[in-house]
């Protein structure tokens, strides 16, 4: 099912003053895709998430679920949350303590006025779904965190929803729980025909388990792509920075040559991915950390230069964090990051060279 | 949505203010006026009469005795028990819970009476005892004293002070007191100087409390105090209002503005020190437990003094009380006494009209202001959980303030109003009187109940299909039960017991149990007294009982 969100604006007062939560937002969310709204705190996706479940309601634009408009300022309609079909896990689970795992899960059927014995079937292979067999009877405060995640997402899909929604469900667990969790999720609506719209503040997260990433800043949608074009290929800046750890170097077009866009910056002259930046104008250069690598021995051969854009630096300082060391490679005024094999004997002071992949050298809007 | 909670808080502001403010307001006016029917003519002469009153200084001076003197014993009482219980391997434990909650079963009025009975002068038990014992002429001790009145309301202060110390004590950080051990100090010099210093927003905290509380009492004072003709504010208040044929209702309000303003300001004190000691324990809470002092040899010989304290809190008032409602006149329990117990005080009371009349009225105001009391609860508590404006903050605080009325000084404003009124001399007025006075006790459990229900609980049902009402049924209701029967039955039991606030707005036709239980005490017919005191305490009793059950199974439902 197919969510179109169209000229939403979300305002709130406080003290006098006006905070646009949502700010003109337009956005399509493909069907039985999973969708993530990536952002700082404050960005609005949660805002965004409550609005389209129907618990906010916004001051301006047009909500669709499929076919049916569930919200619209113009057309003054507003389907109450409960008559908008939808599943949603909440931040806390809102597992009702006073009630059973069955219970629990069975309420969306209760009060659609289900036959019981539909229900009890249902339920019961909705629980076998998440791996819950058997706790039927378990009070739901006799749950651990894990196990209320599964109820929560067992009682969102039980009513065979069109749209299952997720606001940070996983931002309540402890780390290593977490990621199975994440693992688990994804294979449970990779089983699923289902919209699932995700809202998380975690990159890593966000890339695990979209399918197509929305990243959010003020209560704008800044950049939509999938999680390989957000991490290497952003046109924006702020994106580029907020997926992942990045170099961000001030550059200036100088040339187009051979698909390959070429600029001057503090590390000379690098030759990057094709972008549509007029020649003249400014712009930031992006290289991840992990893409930076350092050449030992001899100089490349002169003819692979410019395909290797090799830059000669100073070591700054040497961080060992287990899997890699950490480097500040220092070139000129700029510092540039770098993370290289834990076995490379280096150490500070040391000059070395490293070769930049112009594949990996981003430039983004400044 | 929003609009329509904002009249609610207004209306709620409008109701909650009305019950509070306004016998303030009346206690103020009352003060300057000239008297009950001249009301409006105002005049300082009251302030005048009553702060020159050469017998107000006396009164005034064993106001000040009474009640440091027994805030002292309990604080110090409670130290020693918390102590015990939370540091050291004292055995059985579970005496200390009993300890606790023991007040709330037997009434404060029949406490006081169960102790003239032991030690009174002309016929006390041990006093009887003794007397036989050793060929005495006269009685050698006499209840009816000034340390009769603090050991007394000492005892009877000691379980709320003991609830304050206790868990700041079970919450201390062990390695403040570890480190000063391993400074060279022992445990005596690390107790004062580490251990009790650290508690202190804890103790003081208990202290004001308890300052408080014997301020307010009538019960000590009215029992033990008058008959040894030993005046505190609350007795000489009574004797203004109540007794002979002048009462000045003028006076007795300029005298009470002194005490209410007293006891406004110590509970304005007493918040902020437990603010302060809930910030101590915060920080020094890290999920230790604290190192247990192995007590050696003094280890039985203490806890016999804990025993000791507790058959002297629980058993001695019950079994006393029990045995002067079956003897004819007061003896010392021996073969002859036994042999001429009968039910004859049992059946003299179930057949004297004003003891029953007495009793429904009690039941009545139980039943009916606990109802009321706990549905102005569950909306001014919703408003002060879930509405965070301005307004509820005022609510919150408005709704708060009755928590320091001194019950006998706010019943005097009360009068000054119902006296205006067509309610004056009705049940109703008692009604609103007890309402407005216990308000707090009822808001308590209630918004704890609300801070559980987490909005997402309720926008979940509404996700899932449910329709508000639906909402309301399957989730909020259910949730909200548990604190609304504790609600009520905490207030109804109070209300049972209910004696300051009554003994001045009771009048013929509307006597309460407790103002009935005094009547027979100052005409000294014990063995009715003792009657009518174990139904009060079977009653009071049953409803605790039902409050920890209930309690217990929210606390499971809390997880």
């Amino acid at each position: 099912m197919e969510i179109r969100i169209r000229g939403v604006s979300k305002y709130y007062y406080s003290e006098g003053k006006t905070i646009k939560a949502l700010d003109d937002v337009n956005l399509t969310i493909p069907s039985n895709k999973i969708f993530t709204l990536l952002g700082p705190s404050g960005s609005g996706k949660t805002t965004l998430l409550r609005c389209i479940v129907g618990l906010e309601t916004p001051d301006a634009g047009e909500i669709c679920i499929g076919d049916d408009v569930v919200w619209s300022k113009d057309k003054n309609i507003s389907v109450p949350p409960e008559k908008r079909g939808l599943g949603m896990v909440f931040q806390t689970y809102a597992i009702w303590p006073h009630m059973n795992v069955f219970d629990n899960v069975a309420y969306p059927l209760q009060v659609r006025n289900m036959p019981k014995d539909e229900i009890r079937q249902r339920v019961a292979e909705t629980l076998r779904f998440v791996q819950m067999e058997g706790f039927e009877r378990r009070p739901a405060t006799k749950l651990s965190g894990g196990q209320q995640q599964r109820v929560a997402l067992a009682r969102a899909l039980v009513a065979e929803p069109r749209v299952i929604l997720f606001d940070e469900p996983l931002s309540n667990l402890d780390a290593k729980l977490r990621e199975e969790t994440r693992k688990e999720l994804r294979a449970f609506l990779g089983k699923l025909q289902i919209t699932a719209v995700y809202v998380t503040h975690d990159r890593v997260e966000a890339l695990a388990l979209s399918d197509s990433i929305a990243v959010m800043r003020a209560g704008q949608i800044v950049e939509i792509g999938t999680p390989q074009k957000i991490y290497f290929d952003a046109d924006h800046r702020f994106v580029a920075d907020f997926i992942g750890r990045a170099n961000l170097v001030k550059a200036t077009v100088i040339a187009e040559k051979g698909g390959c866009t070429v600029v001057d910056c503090g590390l000379g002259r690098i030759v990057c991915q094709h972008r549509d930046i007029p020649v003249g104008s400014e712009a930031t250069l992006c290289i991840r950390p992990e893409f930076i690598r350092i050449v030992s021995g001899a100089a490349p051969a002169a003819g692979n230069l410019a395909a290797c854009n090799s830059v000669e630096g100073r070591i700054e300082s040497l961080v060992f964090v287990g899997e890699v060391y950490e480097v500040e490679i220092g070139v000129g005024d700029e510092h540039l990051l770098a993370r290289i094999d834990p076995d490379a004997k280096l150490k500070e002071g040391d000059s070395v060279s490293f070769t930049l992949d112009p594949a990996h050298c981003l430039l983004v809007a400044i | 949505m929003n609009s329509s909670r904002t009249k609610l808080t207004w209306l709620l502001i409008a109701i909650v203010g009305a019950l509070t403010v306004c016998p303030v307001v009346m206690l103020v006016l009352g003060s300057f006026s000239e008297g009950l029917t001249a009301f409006g003519h105002f005049t300082v002469d009251k302030y005048v009469a009553a702060y020159t009153d050469p017998g107000f200084y006396e009164v005034m001076v064993n106001t000040g005795i009474f009640v440091l003197a027994s805030s002292l014993l309990s604080t110090l009482l409670a130290i020693f028990l918390a102590y015990l219980n939370t540091r050291t391997d004292i055995p059985f434990k579970f005496l200390f819970k009993i300890i606790s909650i023991i007040p709330m079963m037997i009434p404060h009025l029949l406490f006081a009476v169960s102790w003239a009975l032991l030690l009174n002068p002309s016929n006390g038990l041990i006093n009887l005892g003794l007397k036989e014992a050793f060929g005495l002429d006269s009685a050698p001790l006499n209840i009816y004293s000034m340390w009769g009145m603090i050991l007394v309301e000492g005892l009877l202060d000691l379980p709320i002070a003991y609830l304050i110390i206790a868990p700041a004590m079970a919450s201390f950080d062990v390695a403040l007191e570890e480190s000063s051990r391993v400074c060279g100090a022992g445990t005596w010099r690390t107790l004062l100087r580490i251990t009790l210093p650290v508690l202190r927003p804890a103790i003081l905290a208990a202290f004001i409390l308890g300052v408080v509380r014997s301020l307010a009492s009538f019960a000590v004072p009215s029992v033990i105090g008058m008959p040894g003709r030993v005046h505190v504010l609350a007795t000489y208040l009574y004797e203004m209002i109540a007794t002979g044929f002048a009462t000045d209702y003028g006076k007795a309000a300029a005298v009470g503005m002194s005490v209410l303003v007293a006891s406004v300001t110590l509970i304005v004190v007493y918040r902020a020190l437990t603010a302060e000691s809930e910030k101590f324990v915060t920080i020094s809470s890290r999920g230790f437990r604290p190192s247990v002092i192995e007590l050696g040899t003094a280890r039985m010989p203490l806890f016999g003094l804990v025993g000791l304290l507790s058959l002297v809190l629980i058993v001695l008032p019950v079994a006393v009380l029990m045995y002067t409602s079956l003897v004819p006149y007061s003896m010392v329990p021996s073969a002859k006494a036994f042999s001429m117990m009968s039910l004859k005080h049992w059946s003299d009371v179930l057949n004297d009209p004003i003891s029953l009349l007495s009793l429904k009225n009690s039941l009545f105001l139980a039943v009916v202001g606990a109802t009321l009391g706990v549905i102005l609860s569950v909306f001014v508590a919703y408003v002060i959980v879930k509405v965070k404006t301005r307004a509820a903050g005022i609510l919150e605080s408005l709704s708060y303030l009755s928590f320091s009325f001194p019950g006998i000084v706010i019943g005097v404003g009360f009068m000054w109003f119902f006296v205006q009124t067509p309610l004056y001399a009705t049940i109703w007025a008692l009604l609103l009187g007890y309402i407005a006075t216990y308000l707090p006790y009822g808001i308590r459990p209630m918004s704890s109940a609300f801070i559980q229900i987490h909005s997402h609980l309720e926008e979940s049902s509404l996700v899932c299909g449910a329709s508000p009402l639906t909402t309301m049924r399957r989730i909020i209701v259910p949730l909200l039960i548990p604190g609304i029967v504790s609600g009520w039955i905490l207030m109804a039991s109070m209300f049972v017991r209910e004696l300051t606030l009554s003994v001045v707005l009771s009048r013929p036709g509307t006597e309460v149990l407790a103002v009935q239980i005094l009547r027979f005490s100052e005409d000294g017919l014990w063995g009715k007294l003792s009657a009518l005191g174990i139904v009060m305490i079977l009653i009071s009793t049953t409803l605790v009982v039902m409050a920890t059950l209930v309690g217990n199974r929210f606390k499971a439902v809390q997880g």
